[in-house]
């Protein structure tokens, strides 16, 4: 019987290795990345082998001439640690695993036929996604961003490394070919992504995983930017620490809607617009009307609080009195559990996934929406797991700053320092709001 | 034909605007008032429109016989049940009702150096098609109108973007590009076979045939390379795709990821229902009873000898002496559906199970006789009256839910290549049946599935076509909307035979026995004919 992961996407036995290809700093680390992390919020089990980990375990800091292909001895150790990371990821499918990256440069014909057949031979389909980029100013800032702080050079010079990881894609460069740039790897089934999607191929793609993770990838860019993430005003409701409905701001949330836009400003630096994405209810909209008039707003639907069902406008003692099971079941298994005539966390996540995708194909966005909202949101961008995602405090009056980096994202906060409620209730505990421990901030 | 008089006289009349094919493309004709959202649709604003994505023309580019209108009515199906304003503008259609029936273009109308009444006739055709795309998305709230022409030239291609450009309107171009001769014969045999051009002629000949008339009649086209444009390139049928990308918005992901998934090679897919079950308990999950595993068997049999009679009709007609498609069978998790494939499995099917195909979750109404609901949720079964679509009783699912949970089901359903049997509870059909052939959200919990039919659903250019095949000798009682229904998110309209008489509206109930006929079917069979007008189609 097949294996199901209850979201929408049938893996059965699929088992699919994303071979990534492409010259050093050209982002394939952070598509790697991105690809793992998405898969794992649809609760596809993901998980991505890094070759350079593996090497470093025999070479810690090599030089560049460690990458030219005439130096045996670097050639060798480069192959038996792609054999190693290839190895611990056929274990890890027998776990269980879905989709495995082995992030790499892969960068000659013949490393991609000894990955093909290596991998094929196991029963696991392979789909090599390139990242091609000859845009030389995108290059130099990835090498910058990225490889001055890769493990690599820890301690060194920054210069000094910076001209020495351009020495060693020099050597990349020397024997990189492009995936089927003869024109004999039509057979393979491969995404070739050029100059950050300006032109993309597909090829061959055998089922419906790999188009869909095709899908995500086509919608990724590099360019940096950040999401703002804020919840609404405090609302009228809040102040009776009912939950849902469709209500006005508060006296005080009315405050931080109208210190909100110096708080993004302050954030942001500079007057460059954002583009603001609010939910279509009263709270967010009335918490979004004071700023600038060059930013764009949109309206989401998907952007609406998690639907309460029959338990939207009651209290958390009201809901506890009148469904006392509920009460309990939602907090044994909060990301499954679904209100009666209501959503659960799960399904939150599922009609958020279209945001998710045009917040990845987007530059600078400013989402004001609501708790269960921003816990699925920010629980994409810091990887949390479904049992912690549920719980992660989402204070009111707070902005958020989200930053994606090569290894991971940067959060930063910004209070308003306006008193609101606490809309936080700890698992298990009574049916009360409460103040969230301090080291369960966010 | 009747439809092409019709779009004839409705064209050349003085105030008429055309709508494109609302004649003949079965894409245009569900109702859009207002608060009448799509079945998968997110949510819906005032205008119409999706608000996060602005206006887009699909501009087609490819010769005939490279499934253009096939790609375009695909799209048009999927785009509109997601819920985008879209319409199709098949160039051809206008250009049959200027030269009226029977007429033909000049010889010389597709050539680079035509002769100056040529140019007129093919500016005035244009002229009206680009007219009617205009009034589409300025004045009807379209969001999406899609051009089906060969728009040969690089040159004319830009001229296009420049001119929508200046209506505010953004140009995604999608080119059907296919030089492998097994994919283009296959094709042209398709669109010629009913040609009395061709009668009698070795099926292959004539598509060579054909295939030769279009390189003579336009001789002129250029792949498309420009690199300032918007396009998709679509190789040999989905093998491969190129995308140059200037500003993909939203929607252009999405059609992109639509195409990805879409291929232009015939099959078709079957539907029937899962035997009925020892006990009906939705959360029991029962074994199939008795009957139900009699049902299952003479179901695969009826199937067995449907396919193989189809295939030898084919053969008398001169088509090839072709072997059966390969079929594939899918069923939900749920133990029943899985045992009514049980038999086809044991002949060597492949069977694969999906957890999204499982029925409607019936909520609080499970077990509940109507009474029951009636006196405990007494407002929720007038909201549902309301709109049975998108009603969600307490902890259940509505039609709507479902539509969303089933849309990965639809891509995969597009990238299916052998034949498909859909065993599945009559809720997924209604569904799965909707988006292949285009039901309004008002129809889809009304549509039936008796358990003696097996539907078949037949791809055709223009739209899908509807079979229903008989199983014969099965038990009358098991036949119609069985117990496993659940009552209440469905009212069910056959009122005499349900266990809980009077759930269906009133007039339903007042006249059981029009219930009992089923509702109007879709079922079309004009594919051919529409065929045999595309001979001469060259744009």
């Amino acid at each position: 019987m097949g294996r199901f992961n209850g979201v929408g996407i049938q893996a059965e036995e699929t088992h699919i290795c994303v071979v990534m290809v492409g010259l050093p700093a050209r982002g394939k680390s952070y598509i790697a990345q991105k690809a793992q992390r998405y898969l794992k919020w649809l609760s596809i089990p993901a998980a991505t082998f890094n070759v350079g980990n593996y090497r470093r375990n025999n070479a810690p800091h090599p030089s560049a001439d460690f990458f030219d292909t005439n130096n045996a001895e670097g050639e060798r150790k480069r192959r038996a640690a792609a054999e190693a990371a290839v190895t611990d990821m056929m274990k890890w499918f027998k776990s269980g695993g879905v989709v495995g990256i082995l992030d790499a440069t892969n960068s000659t014909k013949e490393r991609r036929k000894w990955v093909l057949e290596r991998i094929r031979g196991e029963g696991v389909e392979v789909i090599f996604v390139e990242s091609k980029c000859d845009d030389e100013e995108l290059i130099m800032a990835n090498i910058r961003d990225v490889k001055t702080t890769s493990p690599d050079y820890v301690g060194q010079d920054p210069e000094q490394a910076a001209l020495d990881f351009r020495n060693r894609i020099r050597n990349y460069e020397k024997v990189y070919k492009s995936i089927n740039a003869d024109g004999d790897e039509d057979d393979l089934t491969y995404l070739k992504i050029m100059n950050v999607g300006k032109q993309v191929i597909i090829n061959r793609i055998q089922d419906y995983l790999q188009s869909r993770i095709v899908y995500y990838l086509m919608n990724l860019h590099i360019r940096p930017r950040s999401v703002w993430l804020s919840r609404h005003g405090e609302s009228m409701l809040n102040l009776e620490g009912r939950i849902g409905g469709d209500a006005d701001l508060s006296h005080r949330g009315e405050e931080y809607a109208m210190k909100l836009p110096q708080l993004v400003l302050d954030s942001v630096g500079s007057d460059r617009p954002l583009t603001v994405w609010t939910s279509t209810l009263k709270r967010t909209i009335a918490t979004a009307r004071h700023l600038p008039k060059h930013y764009n707003q949109l309206q989401w639907k998907a952007l609406d609080e998690l639907d309460a069902g029959v338990c939207d406008g009651m209290t958390y003692q009201e809901i506890a009195d009148l469904y006392p099971e509920d009460f309990q079941a939602r907090d044994a298994d909060k990301y499954n559990y679904r209100y009666r005539g209501g959503e659960s966390y799960r399904d939150v996540v599922i009609r958020l996934e279209p945001i998710i995708m045009e917040l990845e194909r987007s530059e600078d966005i400013l989402i004001i929406s609501h708790q269960a909202v921003i816990r699925c949101i920010y629980a994409y961008f810091m990887q949390k797991t479904q049992e912690e995602s549920p719980w992660v405090p989402v204070p009111l009056h707070t902005l958020m700053k989200l930053t994606p980096r090569a290894y991971g994202t940067e959060v930063q906060t910004y209070k308003a320092n306006i008193k609101a409620v606490s809309t936080w209730r700890g698992k298990g505990s009574t049916a009360k709001h409460e103040d969230p421990l301090p080291e369960g901030g966010v | 034909m009747d439809t092409l008089l019709t779009a004839e006289i409705a064209v050349n009349a003085p105030r008429y605007r055309r709508r494109s094919s609302t004649f003949i493309d079965g894409i245009h004709d569900v109702p859009s008032e207002q608060g009448n959202m799509a079945p998968a649709q997110l949510y819906s604003t005032m205008s119409g429109r999706l608000f996060h994505s602005g206006r887009i023309a699909i501009v087609m580019v490819g010769l005939p016989a490279r499934g253009k209108t096939h790609i375009c009515v695909s799209m048009a199906r999927y785009l509109s049940w997601l819920g985008v304003k879209t319409r199709i503008f098949h160039l051809g259609d206008y250009r049959r009702a200027t030269v009226g029936e029977g007429g033909h273009v000049p010889q010389d109308y597709f050539y680079p150096n035509a002769s100056p009444a040529s140019v007129m006739l093919r500016q005035k055709i244009l002229k009206k098609c680009r007219e009617d795309i205009y009034a589409w998305l300025n004045h009807e709230n379209g969001q999406v109108a899609i051009y089906d022409a060969v728009n040969p030239t690089a040159s004319g291609r830009r001229a296009l973007a420049r001119e929508f450009a200046k209506h505010d309107v953004q140009t995604l171009f999608i080119e059907s590009y296919v030089d492998d001769q097994d994919i283009l014969k296959e094709n042209a045999r398709n669109v010629k076979i009913s040609s009395p051009d061709f009668h009698g002629m070795d099926p292959d000949e004539a598509a060579q045939r054909y295939l030769k008339r279009i390189e003579t009649k336009i001789p002129v086209f250029e792949t498309m390379q420009e690199e300032e444009l918007n396009y998709v390139k679509m190789i040999n049928a989905g093998q491969a795709f190129f995308y140059n990308n200037v500003s993909f918005n939203y929607l252009s992901h999405r059609i992109v990821f639509y195409l990805t998934n879409l291929h232009i090679k015939f099959r078709t897919t079957f539907f029937v229902r899962a035997g009925t079950a020892t006990e009906e308990d939705y959360k029991a999950d029962a074994p199939l009873s008795e009957e139900g595993w009699a049902y299952a068997r003479t179901m695969a049999e009826s199937l067995i000898r449907h396919r193989e009679q189809e295939r030898q009709s084919l053969i008398e007609q001169g088509g090839p002496d072709l072997p059966l498609r390969p079929l594939s069978i899918w069923t939900s998790t749920r133990l029943r559906t899985i045992q009514t494939a049980e038999p086809l499995r044991e002949m060597g099917y492949k069977v694969r199970q999906r957890s999204q195909m499982s029925q409607i979750n019936p909520g609080v109404c499970e077990k509940l006789s109507e009474r029951a609901i009636r006196n405990l949720y007494p407002e929720e079964v007038e909201k549902h009256e309301l709109d049975p679509y998108h009603h969600r009783y307490p902890r259940a699912e509505s039609y709507h839910d479902l539509a969303v949970r089933l849309e990965p089901i639809i891509l995969e359903l597009e990238r299916e290549q052998n034949d498909l049997l859909i065993i599945a509870h009559e809720s997924v059909l209604r569904v799965l049946y909707s988006y292949l052939m285009h039901c309004s959200t008002r129809d889809i919990p009304k549509l039936r599935f008796p358990r003696d039919e097996i539907i078949e659903i037949i791809p055709a250019a223009y739209q899908n076509e509807a079979k229903r095949v008989h199983i014969p000798g099965l038990d009358p009682k098991m036949i119609p909307g069985s117990p496993e229904d659940i009552r209440i998110p469905v009212p069910d309209t056959i009122a005499s035979l349900s266990p809980i008489p009077g759930m269906s509206s009133p007039t339903d109930s007042a006249a059981p026995e029009i219930a009992i006929t089923r509702p109007p079917e879709k079922i079309v069979n004009t594919a051919k004919e529409m065929v045999s007008d595309k001979v001469a189609d060259e744009d």
